[in-house]
Order: structure tokens, then C-alpha cells, then sequence
């Protein structure tokens, strides 16, 4: 190619980028259930009235207030790459239930409507799928509507179960990890989040336990003018396993709607956790209007000697994402990993990454991030590698690569590197590209049309962390990468 | 606790108390702009979360450091400090003692043709709307360091390259700290080089005290026309009693080639910030730096490199060597603006922790928002090859050697980035001699200050 070329060079693949700019969100149906929602606004009345529908005890209401009252003094942080239009807190009803009485005993019992919504999301709550050996908890809205496989876990001790029944059945173990990991006065959003959280699940794995199956959380935000606060506690004792989903997918509605979470995870000596989401809220339509805002605060502490931690996320829907899933690396020898893609097309703002901080010696953290960006969006990398004064021996390798789909949206990369002791080896690369002429041209040239290029491209980009994901949900993980990117090509 | 922006309330009142100090038309002029927006600039400084704490301006400007606005003369002659000259670098030598600017008779005798090297309160007629010009932008697109400098600016030196004319000489300049109170010198440097002209300019701080506190707030601007070319050299030779901050503010215009290196051997803080804008097609970029600190010294290199023009290409590599209880940052940032296409740009920072009091932190970012781009970082954190070590001592190198040799062969590719040679040879020995522990001497030292 001549200079002359080079400057006249428009991509031949602009039509197709204009041809369907957005795939179809399938997920995009809201479901007819009676729900039971307080009103719109937030004050300690509110926060006393979800305590006291949960039923929950004294010391758990005092761990609300002491959060909402730190709420009130806190500003929303405006730190990351994000154009976020101010939210109006009171205008947001925070809690939105499935209105059932009593939790259902069998499926027969649970709302047909119900089982619909989840028979259209292809999640296996159904006897036939939970064959294929996945223990579910579906959480609605706010609260959790149905937990699978709870006998078949119990038998080995393993708790699977909701929050809120969690805090009925084990107050002692929820009490102990409650906010250890990530405090109340962690941020904004953590704080409204420990104010108002409404269910999630609580899992925990006992000494020396392997979880023989996938445990799994979908997400859905159903009622329209509500929040969704879950909160995860994940415990692996010693020597323990567990692999972790979690899905999450939210109606097509015109407003915004917020999702500000909170996941905590402990991992004692020698256990492993794996943590694997693939998140699909709605991401607002063409020009913008809607979609979600997932703010998301996810740490998880490896405090055990020889622990390990690995973080997977597939990252394709939200309005606006500011989420850093992150781990504390205490214990000696211990492991932190972190593989991502985080695709955004359209109007989408993403702002992810990761924090490893290093405090004990010789452990090991990967970072492993791809973000791809298209048309009018904006995706940044945020990390921060910690290594601690006392911490020897730490060991980090950092990839972060972007890919960029047309001229119009924005790729960055923000990384901190922070290393106080001497014997540490950190390393961190980025690279920042768009799809070569070249490969598309190969690909023409073999029979590939330009848009089927353009999958098979991103999906080999990406391979890396889908390659980390569980089965059942690298396979959604690609069809939606392929969904959202379609004839976003330029 | 003190916020941010009440570190400068010492300047605003101090504005208040004394006339602008300026000895010019020109000066007085930046006087006035400066103060006029100080007041301004301090209420909307926000510290960046991740500089270094003790490096960032509200921490550095925070101090009580007087202000020569009296113009007392140094009590020491500089030329009679410098009468060991420079030998073998051939340079047109300019020295700044604290704050006041002072032509060598080698520079007035050897200035050739088209060049101009004067104080800014000197400058020729013909040239003032040009020096005037560079300083209101550098103003206008900067923050509250670049205002508190014009402010209370009374001297500094502009440098001037007519079109077309290709200077071989170096102009050195050699900044002279030897403040007998704590005291804050503020520098100003402008350098043109006009459409096709090249220049190279090599700018030295030395600390002659170790025992009295001083800040050197020194504001370089840099405008490289069409098809000219500028190498920026800058050395600290400066003590633990020396908090540098040091602000380049460079534009690039179409086909032109900036060059910035910058070697810190030894110093208190330096802070040094590097803002960079390429706003013409087909411009080249290359800076880099190296720092070796020791002892209780802090330094950090930030760049801020956007480009605007297409088809430009930008390298940068900057590298630390941490001993004792040291720390070094680095923050790079590329920013590649909407239509930039065909932008290469390249940064590199790598870092060796020697000793265990010792910490980096590095913030390598790109901000991108153009597809047609190939912009890739990368930032390490180690030690030495443990394997290197031990292969040269099984060959009879005693460890520490081994050790300095190998520290001197992580810094050489930057050292190589010196085009001029005599400055690189020099750089070299420098490097080597800072890692032995030898201290610089006239006969070896670039610059040769040192009276000793």
C-alpha cells in the first residue's frame, strides 16, 4: 500500500457496520409476576423496612444503619473513565420481591410465570438440567427465588443457599464473614449496597470438601423503577474447592437501572475458588437510552496459606460497568488470578479491572485482560498491582490488550504498580490495536465473508480467558460475544 | 488537614505584598497574567491520586521558601565559579545562577548567525511578540505551577533559532543553586526552533548546598516549527537539599523531531513532568530518562504525550535504579485524539529495586480514541539476573562489580538515546561513577561546575 493509499484508505467493511449495529438482546422480555415493592426513595425507615420484611436479627439492622448512616457522607466517585448522569438515590425503590409467602417446597410450587422466565433465559432450574449437574440459586429482582441441589450438597456439608436464609440457619458464620473482606466504608457503593442488599447467595465449602458440581447464580432485574443489591459471601475453608457462575441479565426498559453489588470471598489455606461470571444486563439501545448501571464491588481475600483465587468474567452488557474484581493476597504462597473480556458496542461506558495487592510472600498474580470497543464506546483497563514492604518473593504478570472496532470509540488503560520490596518481579504489557487488514483479507480470501472474519478474529483474541471459563458457560460466553459485536464491524 | 489548594494561599498573599518583579515589558506582562490567574489555577488543582504524595505540587509549593523578589545579587560571582569552563564539549555556555540569568563571554563571542541566546528580560525587539506568544500558552494550557511561575518570574533565557538555521554547538545552560536561605528559585526557558532550524540544548542543575533547602521551579517550553528539529538535554547533578520541580511544555508542528533525555543522578525530589503535544502529520518523538537514586531521594518522571497530528510516531523509555531508602514513579500517559490515524506510539518503563527500603510505583497509561493506531506500554519491576550474577562471579567478578556493571548495562539504552556523542561518553561515565560511588569531578564531569 502507497502513502496515497494509505491516506484515502476507508475500511471496505463500512457498510457493514452500518447494516445492524446492534444484535438483538434476547434476553430483553420482562416477566408478568406479582411483586412486592416498597416505594421509590431511601431513609432509615427504608432501611428498617427491608430488615424488618426479611425478619432479620438486631445485629444485622445495626450493620445497615451503621452503613447508611457512612452512606450519607459519602460523594459517588467520579475517579473512573465514565460520563455517568447523576442518579437520583430517592427515585429507586430498594426492594422489589417475588411476592410468595412461603419459599417454595418443589418446583410445582413455584410460579409458572416464574419458571417461564427462567425456561426463556435457558438457565437450568429444571429438573432436566439440573442433570447436567449445576446447583442453581436464581435470584429475582431482589431476592432469591430458588435454590437446586441444597439436600445433595448438605450431605457433604456444603451450604448453597440464600442470603437471608443464611442469616436464619448460620447467623454465627454470616456474622463472622459479614464485611470482612469489604467493609461497609469501602466506597460509595458498597456502603448503599451493605444498606439496602435484599439476598444473594451464601456458600460455603467445609474442610477439605471438593464441591462436586458448579454452583450457580442468575440474576435478573425484573420490576422496572427498582435496584438490585445482592450480596455474595463465598467461604472455602481449608483444602476446600469450589467453582462458582454467575449470571445476569435485566429487561429492555427505557430508564436506567442500577445494579450496585457486592461479592466477598474467603479462602483459607490450600482451597481454591474459582469465580466465573458472564454478565448480559441490558445495555441500552442504540443511542443510549436505558440499560443498566452494574456498579460492582468484588474482593476476595486469600487468607490461607497455598489459597487461591481466580476471577473470569465475560463483560458484555451494562449501560455503564465500574466493577474491580480483586483479590488480597495474605497468605503465604497464595494464588490471585484474573481473566477478563470486556466487550462494549454503541453508547456503553466500561471501567474494569482488577486490584492484586500483595501482603504475603511468594505469591503469584495474572492479569489477563482483552477489552474490545465499537461503535460510539468507551472501555478502559483499571488496575493496580500491589506488592507490600514485607511481602518477598511476589510475582505478577500483567496483559492487558485492547482491540479497537471503529473510529469512533475509545480504548484505555490505566494501571497502577505499586512495588515496596526489592525481590519482586512485576511485569505489565498492553498493546492497543483494530483488526488488520491483513487478517480480514486472509479470511476474504479463504471464503469467510468480512462479519464472519471479524467473529472468528475476536473470538481467537479472546480465547485466552474464554479457555478459563467453565463449559456451559463458554459456550453462551462466545454466542454472545458474536451477538454483541454483530455487524459492528468497521 | 491542609487542603490542596491552601498550600498556594503563601503565593496569592505574597502577590498582594510585592510589585511583579519583572525587569522587562515582557516580564511584567507574564507577571501579570500569572497572578491574574494563580488565585484561579490554585482553586482547581486537584492532586493526581497516583503521583507520589511528597512530589505533587501542593506538597512541594507547600513549604515557606523565600523569594528573591528584591534581586539581590549572589554573593559569589558565577563566572568566577566557573572558571574550569567546559572542556571538550564546545558549547555556547550559558549560566543561570539561582534565578538570574548570565551569558559567558564564550557564548556572546561564538553565537552564530540566526541564533539568539538572551535573558527573557533581553529579548530583541523583533522577537518579543514571539517569546510573549509561547509564554501565554504554555499559561493558558497549564496549572497552577506553570501560573506561580510567571507570577513571580524575574528572569530566564530564550532561545532562539531562525528559520532554516541548523546550529551545531550545544547551547548549554547551566543552572547554579547555591541559595544561602531556603529559598525558591523559579526558572523559565523558552526554546524555538523556527521552520527547518535545529538546535540542541543541554540544560544542567547543580546544587552547590547541601545544608540550606531550596526548590528550583524551572518551566521549559519547547515549539518545534515545520521540518526543524530539537534535542533536549537535561542532567541533576543537585543534593538531598534539592526539591526540583521541572515542567516542559513542548509543541510540534508538521515533520518535526523532538528529542528529550533526561539523566538524574543525584537530588532531594525531582519532580519532573513532561507534557508533550503533537499537533502536526508525520512528527517524530522520542524521550527518555533514567534515574538512579539513593539515600532518602525521590524521583518521578510523568508524561502527558498527546497526539493530535497522523502518521506520527512517539517513543518513550524511561528507567530507574532504586537503592537505600529511595523511591521512583513513573506516569506516562498517551493520549491519541479523534483522527489521529496511523499513530505509532511506543512507552517503556522498567525499574530495578535494589534495596529492600526501596519502592516504585508506576502508573503507564493510553488513552486512545482512534482505530487506526498501534500504541502498546509496557512497565516491569525486578532485580538483576540472579543467573548474570553468578556467571561473572564464577569468572573472578567480585559481586558488587558485577552488580555495578550490570546496573550500567540496564541504563545503556538510554544512554544511547544521546545522539550527541561527546554528551553520551560523558553520560556513561557519569552513570558509572554515580554506581561506584565516585563523586563527579571537573575533569570527567560534562559540565564541570564543581570548583573543588
Amino acid at each position: 500500500m502507497n502513502k496515497d493509499n494509505i491516506d484515502n484508505y476507508t475500511p471496505d467493511s463500512d457498510d457493514t457496520l452500518s447494516k445492524a449495529t446492534s444484535g438483538e438482546y434476547k434476553y430483553g422480555f420482562s416477566s408478568d409476576i406479582d411483586t412486592d415493592i416498597i416505594p421509590a426513595g431511601l431513609n432509615e425507615d427504608v432501611v428498617r423496612l427491608i430488615s424488618q420484611k426479611k425478619g432479620e436479627p438486631e445485629w444485622l439492622l445495626d450493620f445497615r444503619l451503621k452503613a447508611f448512616r457512612h452512606w450519607l457522607t459519602l460523594e459517588p466517585p467520579t475517579w473512573a473513565h465514565l460520563d455517568i448522569p447523576e442518579i437520583d438515590f430517592q427515585a429507586i425503590s430498594y426492594y422489589a420481591a417475588p411476592r410468595k409467602k412461603e419459599g417454595p417446597k418443589s418446583l410445582d410450587e413455584v410460579d409458572p410465570a416464574l419458571i417461564d422466565t427462567f425456561n426463556r433465559l435457558g438457565i437450568p432450574i429444571e429438573e432436566q438440567k439440573a442433570l447436567s449437574g449445576m446447583a442453581v440459586d436464581a435470584v429475582m429482582d431482589s431476592v432469591s427465588v430458588k435454590t437446586t441441589h441444597r439436600e445433595r450438597l448438605a450431605e457433604m456439608g456444603i451450604i448453597f443457599c440464600s442470603f437471608s436464609e443464611a442469616v436464619k440457619e448460620y447467623p454465627d458464620l454470616v456474622r463472622k464473614y459479614l464485611g470482612k473482606v469489604v467493609s461497609y466504608r469501602d466506597n460509595f457503593y458498597a456502603a448503599l449496597n451493605s444498606a439496602v442488599f435484599s439476598d444473594g447467595s451464601f456458600v460455603y465449602i467445609p474442610k477439605g470438601v471438593r464441591c462436586p458440581m458448579e454452583l450457580s447464580t442468575y440474576f435478573r432485574i425484573n420490576a422496572s423503577g427498582t435496584g438490585q443489591f445482592e450480596r455474595t459471601l463465598i467461604v472455602a475453608d481449608d483444602e476446600s474447592y469450589v467453582s462458582y457462575l454467575e449470571g445476569c441479565t435485566a429487561p429492555m426498559r427505557d430508564e436506567n437501572q442500577l445494579h450496585a453489588a457486592i461479592v466477598e470471598i474467603i479462602v483459607e489455606e490450600r482451597a481454591e475458588v474459582k469465580y466465573s461470571t458472564v454478565q448480559n444486563w441490558y445495555a441500552g439501545d442504540a443511542q443510549g437510552r436505558g440499560g443498566v448501571y452494574n456498579f460492582v464491588t468484588k474482593r476476595g481475600l486469600c487468607r490461607g496459606d497455598y489459597s487461591k483465587l481466580s476471577w473470569t468474567q465475560v463483560e458484555t452488557g451494562s449501560a455503564i460497568t465500574w466493577k474491580y474484581p480483586s483479590c488480597i493476597l495474605a497468605g503465604e504462597g497464595s494464588v490471585g488470578e484474573f481473566y477478563s473480556v470486556a466487550v462494549t458496542n454503541n453508547r456503553q461506558q466500561a471501567d474494569t479491572g482488577t486490584k492484586m495487592i500483595h501482603t504475603g510472600s511468594n505469591t503469584r498474580s495474572t492479569i489477563v485482560s482483552k477489552g474490545i470497543s465499537a461503535g460510539h464506546s468507551e472501555n478502559s483497563y483499571r488496575g493496580l498491582v500491589k506488592v507490600a514492604k514485607n511481602a518477598s518473593g511476589v510475582r505478577n504478570y500483567t496483559q492487558c490488550d485492547s482491540l479497537l472496532l471503529s473510529d469512533t470509540c475509545g480504548a484505555h488503560t490505566f494501571p497502577v504498580i505499586d512495588v515496596a520490596n526489592a525481590s519482586a518481579v512485576v511485569e505489565h504489557e498492553a498493546t492497543t490495536s483494530k483488526i488488520s487488514e491483513q487478517q480480514i483479507f486472509y479470511c476474504n480470501q479463504r471464503g469467510i465473508p468480512t462479519e464472519e472474519a471479524v467473529a472468528l478474529i475476536v473470538n481467537g483474541y479472546a480465547k485466552e480467558v474464554m479457555n478459563k471459563l467453565p463449559m456451559e458457560f463458554a459456550v453462551e460466553a462466545q454466542k454472545l460475544l458474536s451477538i454483541t459485536l454483530e455487524g459492528s464491524v468497521g | 488537614m491542609m487542603t490542596p489548594a491552601k498550600a498556594f494561599d503563601q503565593y496569592i498573599d505574597l502577590c498582594g505584598q510585592f510589585g511583579a518583579p519583572g525587569a522587562s515589558p515582557l516580564l511584567q506582562e507574564i507577571n501579570g497574567l500569572g497572578r491574574s490567574m494563580l488565585a484561579e489555577a490554585a482553586k482547581a488543582y486537584r492532586p493526581d491520586p497516583a503521583e507520589i504524595d511528597t512530589l505533587r505540587p501542593d506538597a512541594m509549593f507547600a513549604t515557606d521558601y523565600g523569594i528573591n523578589l528584591m534581586r539581590v545579587g549572589m554573593p559569589v560571582d558565577p563566572a568566577a565559579t566557573f572558571r574550569c569552563g567546559v572542556p571538550n564539549l564546545g558549547s555556547l555556555l550559558a549560566i543561570v545562577a539561582n534565578d538570574s540569568f548570565h551569558p559567558t563571554e564564550a557564548l556572546l563571542r561564538n553565537m552564530p548567525e540566526g541564533l539568539t541566546v538572551c535573558s527573557l528580560n533581553k529579548v530583541p525587539a523583533g522577537l518579543q511578540h514571539v517569546a510573549s506568544q509561547v509564554m501565554r500558552e504554555t499559561l493558558e494550557g497549564g496549572g497552577v505551577a506553570e501560573a506561580l511561575n510567571a507570577a513571580f518570574l524575574a528572569d530566564g533565557v530564550f532561545i532562539h533559532a531562525a528559520a532554516g538555521v541548523k546550529v551545531d554547538k550545544v547551547i548549554q545552560i547551566v543552572n547554579i543553586s547555591a541559595p544561602t536561605v531556603p529559598m525558591l528559585s523559579l526558572r523559565r526557558v523558552v526554546i524555538v526552533a523556527e521552520e527547518g532550524a535545529s538546535l540542541r540544548v543541554l540544560l544542567c542543575d547543580h546544587s552547590q548546598t547541601a545544608a540550606t533547602p531550596h526548590l528550583n521551579s524551572q518551566l521549559v517550553s519547547v515549539r518545534v516549527a515545520e521540518n526543524a528539529a530539537v534535542e533536549l538535554y537535561d542532567i541533576e547533578e543537585d543534593t538531598p537539599a534539592t526539591n526540583r520541580h521541572w515542567t516542559l511544555d513542548a509543541r510540534q508542528q508538521s515533520h518535526s523531531s523532538l528529542t528529550v533525555n533526561s539523566t538524574c543522578l543525584h537530588g532531594g525530589l525531582s519532580a519532573n513532568r513532561y507534557n508533550i503535544n503533537v499537533e502536526g502529520d508525520y512528527a517524530e518523538t522520542s524521550l527518555s530518562g533514567l534515574a538512579i537514586c539513593g539515600g532518602e531521594q525521590t524521583a518521578a518522571n510523568t508524561v502527558t504525550l498527546t497526539h493530535s497530528g497522523k502518521h506520527c510516531t512517539s517513543r518513550q523509555l524511561f528507567k530507574n535504579a532504586l537503592f537505600d531508602n529511595s523511591r521512583g514513579g513513573f506516569g506516562g500517559k498517551i493520549i491519541v485524539r479523534p483522527g489521529a490515524m496511523f499513530t505509532d506510539a511506543e512507552q517503556t518503563n522498567r525499574n530495578l529495586l535494589a534495596d529492600d527500603n526501596a519502592r516504585m510505583t508506576a502508573a503507564p497509561q493510553l488513552e486512545i480514541y482512534c482505530d487506526e493506531v498501534k500504541c502498546s506500554h509496557g512497565a516491569t519491576t525486578g532485580q538483576l539476573d540472579e543467573r548474570a550474577l553468578f556467571y561473572m562471579q564464577t569468572r573472578g567478578i567480585p559481586a558488587a562489580e558485577a552488580r555495578t556493571m550490570l546496573t550500567q548495562a540496564f541504563m545503556v539504552d538510554v544512554i544511547d538515546n544521546i545522539s550527541f556523542e561527546v554528551l553520551r561518553q560523558r553520560i556513561h561515565v557519569l552513570v558509572e561513577k554515580r554506581l561506584t560511588g565516585a563523586a563527579a569531578s571537573c575533569d570527567t564531569c560534562a559540565t564541570a561546575c564543581h570548583t573543588s
